[in-house]
C-alpha cells in the first residue's frame, strides 16, 4: 500500500516508537532539538496516515502560596518556634510572650504549639498560674512534612496527576494550611496509534517533500521542482512572549490624550509634600481628622519642609484664623507654622494643583489655564484585595474668568463622554476645599449600574484668594481614582494584581 | 473600593445613618416609597449606602460638614423643604429659664468654654433613645474631634440643685462615683487610670495641672468633662427633664453642638429652656441655646453668575426656602437677605449660598455649558517615558509597574546594598510595618516580580519606567524625584552580552549612542568583572551587569539574571522634581 513519509517525520516516528509512551510536545521538541512547529506539523502528517496524533490534556500544577514560600525560607511555624527557643536557650516561656516574639498569626501559632506537643518536644502547663511552654526534648529531627516542603526548593511545582500516594497526603496537609495554590495548564501529548506502534519503519518510503524553502533553492531555481508540504493553517502557533505596555499605563495614556484633546496641559508635583500644600493651602483645618497619622503617611526623615514666601503663608494663615480678605469667617483657631511644615507623602494630587495656583500667582499669569495630572497618591492603609496604600489619582482644573457651575457640569459631561460614559449624573456632595461640590456617578453599561466615579467642585475662595485668584476668576476642579476603572475594564477582583504584575495576565491581556 | 469621591475628601470616613422609612414618613408627614426615596435623597446631598426593601430601611452616608444630618429628624427637616411641604427656616421656641452656670476663670488653663440647655417633657421611644445616643457619638466625632474640642454631657435635671459651678480642680482633690464604674469613689486622677473612658480619653488632659469639673450647689460632682459624668445625674426611664452641658476649647463649636442637639430633641416633641452662663472673669453673661437665625446679605448677581443661571428674585428666594432658609428681597439693591437656622454649621462664606441655591434649584435642572480655549501640552518627562516604553516593547520586554513604597530589608539587604537609615526617606507611622521607606531603585521591584512569576514560562524579560525618591534636604520638601528605567532578563542563558545589546538598542534608538560609555565598575549587587558603569556625556547615570548569585538566591530564583538600571532624567538635562 506504500505509506510515504518525509525524512524528519520518519525520524520522529522512530523516536516515538523507541519511547513507547505518550510524551509532552514541548518537552519532546526540546529533547530532540527540533522546532516546536516542525514537530507539530510532523505529528499532523502522522495523523493523516493514521499512525499517530496529539491530544490536549489539562494538568493541575501545584505551587506554594506566598505564605508557603515564606515558610520554605523560614521553616514551618513549629520549626520557627523551636529554632527561637533553642537559639535563645529558653527552657520555659509564657505562651503569650512566645506568641509575641514569634510574630505568627493566631491560627498557625496555635497549630504549631499543638504539633510540638504531639511531637513531645514541648509540654504546656498552667501550673505556675500562667499558661507556659516547657522544653522537654533535646533533639528535634526534621519531620516528614518539613522534608517534603524543602523539595520545593529544587522544583517549584508538582504535577497533581503524578503525585505518589504519600506526596498527595502531604500536599493535602499543606493545602489545608493554605500553603498550596494550583494552576491549570494545557499540555499537548503526542501518541502513536496501534498501527503507528507496530509499523516497520524500514518499509516506509521516504517522501521528498520539503517544508522549508532554502536560499539555495530560490537562487538555483530548484524550488520549481519541489513538493512543498502544505501546512495546517487552522492550528494556532505557540504563544509568543512579546513586549507589551502595562494595562495601567495604557489607560493612563488614553486619559492623557482625552485631556490633551480638551486643551489641558500635563503637570507634575512633588510626592514628598509639605502639610502646607497638602492640607493648609486647601483650607483643611489643622485639627481635621483627615490630617491624622492614621490616615496620612508622615515622614520621620525629612522631618520639616520650608514654607513658601512669607506673605502668602500669612494669607493662608489668615483665612484659617478669620477668613482673611476673602469674605469668609474662617475656622477661628490659632494656626501653627510647625504643623504646616510637617512632611507627608501627598494624600492627593490636589496638592500639586494647589502648587499650580501658586505658580499662577508668582508668574502673574492670565486666565484661562487648564491643567491636569495623573499621578501617585498615598494613604496609610493596610493592603488587602480592595485597599492600596498608594494609587493613581486623575485630576483636572480650569482657572478662568466667569466660569460657572454649569460650565463645570458641561466639562464633566464632555470628559466622561470621552472616557466612554455617555450617561452621567452630577449630584450635591461635600469636599473640604470646594463649594459648590458635586459627585459624579456614571452609568456603567456592562454592569447596568450607576457607579460613583469622581468628585468635583469649584475651589473655595479661602483656597484661591491667598494666590490672588479672586472672583469672577474661579477654579473648577475634578478628580477620580484610576484603579477602579482599570479593575472594571479588565475584570480583576484583587486590586493588588495591578501592581503585583502577574506575568501571565500581562502577557495575555487584551487592551 | 477606591471611590473617586472619597479621594477628594482626603480620606475621611463618611458617617452613616440608618433610616426607617416609616419613621421618616411620620416625621415628614407624607407617604414615602422606598424607591422614590432612594432617588430623592441624593439631591439633598446624601449618599446611598444600602437599601433594604424587606425591612423598609435605607442606610445613607452624610457629609461631615452637615452634622445636622446625624438624625432622621434632621434629614426630615430638609426633605420637607425638598417636597415643598414646608418652606423657609423651621422655628424653635426657647423658653427663658432661670438655671445658672458660673464659670471659674481657672478653666482657661484646661478647657475654657461651657454652654448648657434644658430640655423638658421628654418622652422618647426606643428609636428616639437610639438616635440620641447616635447623634452624641456623631457630634463628638464631627464637631468634637473625639471630645477634644467638644464634649457633651446629658443629665437628669431633677437630681441636681442649681446653680452649677464649672471649675477646674487638682487631679486628686475630690472624689465621686462615675458612670459605668459605680462601686468606687474615685478621684479624677484615678478615673484616668482605671475607668475605661478615662483610659480612652486621658490623652486630652495630658500634662494639665488641673482637670475640669462641674459641681452643683451642694458641691456634688455632676460631670468630669470630657471624660465621664457622675452617677448622680444618671438618665433613667423615669427621667422627664434633661440638663445638657457642652464643654470645649472652641466656643463656636460647642454652641453648634448644643443647637443641633436641642433642635433634634425639640423635633422629638420636647420643650427647650435656656440656661444662663456667667463668665465671671469679664462679667459677661450669655444665654444658651441661642437658636436665633443668622442673617446674611448676598448679591443676587453673584449667585446667578457663579451658578451660571439667571434666576429671578422670586425663583431664587424659593430655592433658599426649599433648603430651609428664610429669604427676602433686601433693602439693598440687587441683594437678598437670607436667614440661616442655628443648626447649620457649614455656612462660612457667601459662596456657601451658591451651592444651597443650586441644591434648591436642583442640580439635575442645571444646563451644561462649556468654555473653550487653551492649547494642551504633555509633560516632557511623560513623553520621554512613553518613547522609552515604545523602544523597550520593540525589544520584546514586558512592562511592569511596581509600588513606590517598599521595605528597607528587601530593598537593600536582599540586594547586598548598604543601608544607612539617616540617608533615606523614613515613614513615621506605617500601618503595614512592611512599608517603611520609598524606593531609590527600580531593580529590587523587578527582582520581586521575577520571584512572584518564577514558575512562568521563560525567558522572562521585564522593564519598568518610573519615579524614585531620594532624600535631598536642600529642596523645599527635603526630597527629590528622579525618573529611572530598569530592565531584567531571566532565563537559562541570560548574560551580560544580552543586556548590553538591549542598552545599545535603546541608546541607538534614542540617538544618544555616541554619548554613552560603559566602563568597568564594582557593585555588590552584581558579579565582579561583569558589571559596568553607564555614563552619559561623562556623567554616571546607571549600571549594567549580571546579578550576583547571592542576590539571585535571596529572591529564591534559579536562573542567572542580567540587568540594567539608569537615571533617564539626565537625558533631558533637567531635574524632574
Amino acid at each position: 500500500m506504500g505509506i510515504k513519509l518525509k525524512q524528519n517525520v520518519l525520524e520522529i516516528l522512530k523516536t516515538l516508537q523507541e519511547k513507547d509512551v505518550e510524551c509532552d510536545a514541548s518537552e519532546l521538541a526540546k529533547e530532540i532539538n527540533l522546532d516546536y512547529i516542525i514537530l507539530m506539523s510532523a505529528v499532523n502528517d502522522l495523523d493523516k496516515e493514521n499512525l499517530g496524533g496529539f491530544k490536549e490534556k489539562y494538568i493541575d500544577y501545584l505551587y506554594l502560596t506566598e505564605e508557603g514560600l515564606n515558610y520554605l525560607k523560614k521553616g514551618l511555624p513549629s520549626r520557627q518556634l523551636i529554632n527561637y527557643l533553642v537559639k535563645n536557650k529558653i527552657k520555659e516561656i509564657s505562651i503569650a510572650e512566645l506568641k509575641d516574639k514569634s510574630e505568627l498569626p493566631d491560627k498557625p501559632f496555635y497549630r504549631a504549639i499543638q504539633n510540638l506537643r504531639r511531637n513531645k518536644w514541648i509540654a504546656t502547663s498552667k501550673a505556675t498560674g500562667e499558661n507556659k511552654v516547657f522544653m522537654v526534648a533535646d533533639d528535634f529531627p526534621n519531620k516528614e512534612l518539613e522534608v517534603f516542603l524543602k523539595t520545593f526548593k529544587k522544583k517549584p511545582f508538582y504535577d497533581k496527576s503524578k503525585l505518589s500516594k504519600k506526596e498527595a497526603e502531604l500536599i493535602e496537609i499543606l493545602n489545608k494550611r493554605n500553603l498550596i495554590q494550583r494552576e491549570k495548564k494545557t499540555q499537548r501529548l503526542i501518541f502513536l496509534t496501534p498501527e503507528g506502534k507496530k509499523i516497520d519503519i524500514r518499509k516506509i518510503e521516504i517522501l521528498k517533500e520539503v517544508s522549508k524553502i532554502t536560499s539555495e533553492m530560490l537562487i538555483s531555481g530548484k524550488w520549481k521542482n519541489i513538493n512543498l508540504k502544505p501546512f495546517n493553517v487552522s492550528i494556532s502557533g505557540p504563544r509568543m512572549h512579546a513586549g507589551k505596555i502595562h494595562p495601567l499605563i495604557n489607560i493612563i495614556n488614553e486619559i492623557r490624550e482625552i485631556f490633551l484633546s480638551m486643551g489641558f496641559t500635563e503637570i507634575k508635583g512633588p510626592i514628598v509634600e509639605s502639610a502646607f500644600f497638602n492640607f493648609d493651602a486647601l483650607f483643611q483645618p489643622q485639627d481635621h481628622p483627615a490630617r491624622e497619622m492614621q490616615d496620612t503617611f508622615y515622614l520621620n526623615n525629612p522631618k520639616q519642609s520650608k514654607l513658601p514666601e512669607k506673605e502668602r503663608v500669612e494669607a493662608v494663615k489668615a483665612t484659617h484664623e478669620n477668613g482673611g480678605d476673602c469674605g469668609s469667617i474662617g475656622w477661628g483657631y490659632d494656626w501653627s507654622y510647625d504643623i504646616a511644615k510637617k512632611v507627608v507623602l501627598r494624600t492627593h494630587t490636589t496638592a500639586t494643583t494647589c502648587r499650580r495656583l501658586a505658580q499662577f500667582y508668582r508668574e502673574k499669569e492670565k486666565p484661562p489655564v487648564k491643567v491636569f495630572s495623573i499621578d501617585k497618591v498615598f494613604r496609610n492603609e493596610r493592603l488587602d484585595h480592595s485597599h492600596l496604600a498608594e494609587f493613581m489619582q486623575i485630576e483636572g482644573i480650569v482657572i478662568d474668568e466667569n466660569v460657572t457651575l454649569c460650565d463645570l457640569r458641561g466639562l464633566l459631561t464632555e470628559f466622561y463622554r470621552k472616557m466612554g460614559f455617555p450617561k452621567i449624573i452630577t449630584r450635591p456632595s461635600f469636599f473640604p476645599y470646594t463649594e459648590p461640590s458635586l459627585e459624579i456617578a456614571v452609568y456603567y453599561e456592562k454592569l447596568g449600574e450607576w457607579l460613583e466615579m469622581g468628585g468635583s467642585g469649584i475651589f473655595r475662595p479661602e483656597v484661591t484668594y491667598p494666590w490672588g485668584i479672586k472672583d469672577p476668576t474661579r477654579v473648577l476642579a475634578w478628580g477620580l481614582g484610576l484603579e477602579r476603572l482599570v479593575m472594571l475594564k479588565y475584570g480583576r477582583e484583587d486590586i493588588r494584581d495591578l501592581y503585583r504584575n502577574p506575568i501571565k495576565w500581562l502577557r495575555e491581556v487584551s487592551y | 473600593m477606591v471611590k473617586g469621591g472619597i479621594l477628594l475628601t482626603g480620606g475621611i470616613k463618611m458617617p452613616t445613618l440608618e433610616l426607617k422609612v416609616e419613621r421618616l414618613e411620620r416625621l415628614v408627614g407624607k407617604k414615602l416609597n422606598i424607591k422614590d426615596l432612594e432617588y430623592d435623597l441624593q439631591w439633598i446631598g446624601l449618599d446611598l449606602e444600602s437599601i433594604d426593601e424587606k425591612e423598609n430601611k435605607i442606610k445613607v452616608e452624610y457629609s461631615p460638614n452637615r452634622p445636622d444630618f446625624s438624625s432622621p429628624e434632621g434629614i426630615a427637616r430638609t426633605l420637607k423643604g425638598y417636597y415643598e411641604l414646608e418652606l423657609g427656616a423651621p422655628t424653635y421656641k426657647v423658653s427663658p429659664g432661670s438655671l445658672e452656670i458660673n464659670v471659674d476663670p481657672i478653666v482657661n488653663k484646661v478647657r475654657p468654654y461651657i454652654v448648657g440647655g434644658i430640655i423638658r417633657n421628654i418622652d422618647l421611644d426606643e428609636d428616639e433613645v437610639a438616635t440620641l445616643m447616635n447623634i452624641q457619638e456623631d457630634l463628638h466625632w464631627a464637631l468634637g474631634r473625639d471630645r477634644k474640642k467638644v464634649a457633651i454631657g446629658v443629665h437628669d435635671l431633677d437630681k441636681i440643685i442649681p446653680p452649677y459651678l464649672y471649675t477646674a480642680v487638682k487631679p486628686d482633690s475630690c472624689k465621686f462615683r462615675a458612670l459605668q464604674l459605680e462601686r468606687f469613689e474615685l478621684t479624677p486622677a484615678e478615673i484616668l487610670e482605671e475607668h475605661p473612658k478615662g483610659i480612652k480619653y486621658a490623652h486630652i488632659l495630658e500634662g494639665k495641672e488641673v482637670y475640669p469639673i462641674i459641681f452643683d450647689k451642694n458641691n456634688e460632682v455632676i460631670s468630669f468633662p470630657p471624660i465621664i459624668n457622675g452617677i448622680l445625674t444618671m438618665v433613667t426611664d423615669e427621667t422627664k427633664n434633661l440638663f445638657i452641658d457642652i464643654t470645649g476649647t472652641d466656643f463656636r463649636a460647642i454652641n453648634y453642638t448644643l443647637n443641633i442637639l436641642s433642635t433634634t430633641l425639640a423635633d422629638m416633641g420636647a420643650k427647650i429652656e435656656s440656661v444662663k452662663v456667667n463668665y465671671n472673669e469679664d462679667g459677661k453673661q450669655i444665654t444658651t441655646p441661642d437658636l436665633n437665625l443668622m442673617k446674611w446679605t448676598v448679591s443676587k448677581k453673584y449667585i446667578n453668575d457663579y451658578v451660571g443661571v439667571n434666576l429671578s428674585e422670586t425663583e431664587m428666594i424659593k430655592c433658599f426656602q426649599k433648603v430651609r432658609f428664610n429669604a427676602k428681597p433686601s433693602k439693598e439693591k440687587g441683594m437678598v437677605d437670607i436667614w440661616v437656622p442655628a443648626y447649620r454649621v457649614d455656612i462660612m462664606h457667601a459662596v456657601d449660598f451658591v451651592e444651597e441655591c443650586a441644591i434648591g434649584y436642583g442640580y439635575f435642572n442645571l444646563p451644561t455649558t462649556i468654555q473653550e480655549g487653551c492649547i494642551g501640552e504633555f509633560h516632557p518627562f511623560q513623553e520621554l517615558c512613553n518613547l522609552i516604553r515604545k523602544i523597550m516593547i520593540g525589544a520584546q520586554y514586558l512592562e511592569v509597574v511596581n509600588f513606590m513604597l517598599t521595605n528597607s530589608e528587601r530593598h537593600y539587604n536582599f540586594m547586598k546594598r548598604e543601608y544607612v537609615l539617616k540617608d533615606h526617606i523614613q515613614i513615621l507611622n506605617p500601618k503595614s510595618k512592611e512599608l517603611d521607606t520609598t524606593r531609590t531603585q527600580l531593580l529590587p521591584g523587578l527582582m520581586e516580580n521575577l520571584l512572584y512569576n518564577r514558575s512562568e514560562e521563560k525567558p522572562i524579560k521585564i522593564f519598568e519606567v518610573g519615579e524614585i525618591i531620594e532624600l535631598d534636604l536642600s529642596t523645599e520638601t527635603g526630597a527629590r524625584q528622579n525618573l529611572h528605567l530598569a530592565a531584567v532578563t531571566y532565563h537559562e542563558n541570560s548574560n551580560f552580552t544580552e543586556i548590553r545589546s538591549l542598552l545599545d538598542h535603546l541608546t541607538i534608538s534614542l540617538g544618544i549612542n555616541e554619548k554613552i560609555k560603559v566602563t568597568p565598575t564594582d557593585s555588590p549587587t552584581y558579579i565582579e568583572g561583569r558589571v559596568g558603569k553607564i555614563s552619559y556625556n561623562g556623567e554616571s547615570i546607571g549600571i549594567i551587569g549580571e546579578i550576583n548569585p547571592e542576590v539571585i538566591l535571596n529572591f529564591n530564583l534559579e536562573f542567572p539574571v542580567a540587568a540594567l538600571e539608569m537615571d533617564i532624567n539626565k537625558l533631558l538635562g533637567k531635574q524632574l522634581i
